[in-house]
């Protein structure tokens, strides 16, 4: 009926020797074994997970800094910021061009449009390994 | 809101309690003899306690209703401090389980109207349970993260010289920043996947060592004034007497690659219990 559950080696293992509250909470809030309770409480929400991790390993100081919706800049989090990034860059690479090109004949006004330089500057977190 | 099948609505007078369940292990002497009354275990709830059922006994508290819906765990969620207290707590009762023998956790926030819809529950899953606990006996969870290293600010000198010009011309300076724009990002790119090679070597390594592995999210950049970009999150099911290799691969794998890895545990085994 019993087993008795003797550790061999002697050493039965310690709780884990880390503080670090976003490796806790991946642990806690997204494994284990799952069972249906009798109260329905949504705490998987993969992409806001993701974002909380996010913000909780961010110091609270930095966080309050940038604000409570400092993802919507993240480009890896959000298409609207990375296409955001890339009109900056483009922005940007179209002001030092007009400031480096001789001007020998003064702008006639109508100038086409810059092409796309396509460089996407990758602030965000590399999304390499997603969970097999 | 589920209903209970004995069609019992949930009162939520402000009395009414709830059976919050931290883990589940197997029903031994030793766990029989297990004292758990000095966990503190949630706030606000009763004494931290066993419920045992048959061959599996959970490791329990009585909590009360109004302070565990879904609504209060959406805004605890979204309080660093509250989420951080709730997962400490229930990480804690799992911990000090697990010191005295093979424990399976369950995540964050299973609640039971009571301890008999608890135990029907547990004996409803009863095989699950009895796979993930042989699955995890004698073995412990480690977490290896692996940062690339910063890049080293690069010298003018190391751009990447501007091709010729239609003509032959010199280029002109918004060319040549252009180009200078590209040179960063092909070296950028460069030491990403220079940072994933070392990612992949270490994960094979450490996965020779293990029973079983799994690759987590990685990180994003971290707002702390930590640059550093995270590479591999990776964690592995290891057998405790194989525990003291995990350490010295790991040093030896940061000389070896120069990448900073960061090791975690042992932890109780959250990893490895959920695809039972």
């Amino acid at each position: 009926m019993t087993d008795l559950d003797f550790r061999q080696g002697d050493q039965p293992i310690p709780g884990p020797q880390t503080n670090n509250l976003a490796d806790i909470l991946e642990r806690v809030l997204d494994k284990g074994i799952v069972i249906a309770g009798d109260i329905k409480i949504d705490l998987l929400d993969i992409e806001l997970l993701t974002i909380r991790l996010r913000l909780f390993v961010a110091s609270v100081d930095t966080a309050k800094k940038a604000g409570i919706d400092w993802w919507e800049t993240d480009p890896a989090l959000s298409s609207k910021a990375s296409r955001n990034a890339l009109e900056d860059e483009n922005r940007e690479l179209r002001e030092r061009l007009r400031a480096l090109e001789p001007s020998e004949d003064a702008p006639s006004g109508g100038r086409s449009a810059p092409r796309r330089t396509g460089q996407e500057e990758h602030t965000g977190r590399e999304k390499e390994s997603e969970q097999r | 809101m589920t209903q209970p099948s004995d069609a019992r609505v949930a009162s939520s007078s402000a009395d009414a309690t709830v059976t919050y369940v931290f883990a589940v292990c197997r029903s031994t002497r030793a766990t029989s003899a297990l004292d758990v009354t000095g966990l503190a275990g949630l706030p606000g709830g009763e004494a931290v306690r066993l419920l045992p059922s048959g061959l599996l006994t959970a490791v329990v508290q009585t909590v009360p209703a109004t302070d565990f819906t879904d609504e209060v765990w959406q805004r605890r969620l979204s309080d660093r401090e509250e989420v951080e207290r709730y997962a400490r707590a229930h990480h804690a009762v799992v911990s000090a389980v697990a010191a005295h023998g093979p424990v399976v956790p369950l995540p964050l926030a299973t609640l039971y109207h009571d301890d008999d819809r608890a135990r029907r529950r547990l004996a409803d899953e009863a095989d699950r349970f009895h796979t993930a606990l042989k699955r995890v006996a004698h073995h412990a969870e480690w977490g290896v993260k692996v940062y690339r290293p910063l890049a080293p600010e690069p010298s003018p000198a190391a751009c990447t010289p501007a091709p010729e010009a239609a003509g032959g011309r010199a280029p002109g300076a918004g060319l040549a920043y252009l180009n200078r724009k590209r040179g960063a990002q092909a070296r950028r790119e460069k030491l990403r996947e220079q940072a994933l090679d070392v990612a992949e070597s270490v994960d094979a390594e450490l996965r020779g060592l293990a029973a079983a592995s799994r690759r987590l999210r990685t990180h994003g950049a971290e707002l702390s004034g930590d640059q550093r970009v995270h590479v591999l999150n990776a964690t592995y099911l290891v057998a405790d007497e194989r525990a003291h290799e995990v350490g010295r691969l790991v040093a030896a794998l940061g000389e070896r690659t120069g990448a900073q890895i960061e090791l975690s545990g042992p932890w109780v085994p959250y990893s490895f219990v959920g695809e039972v």
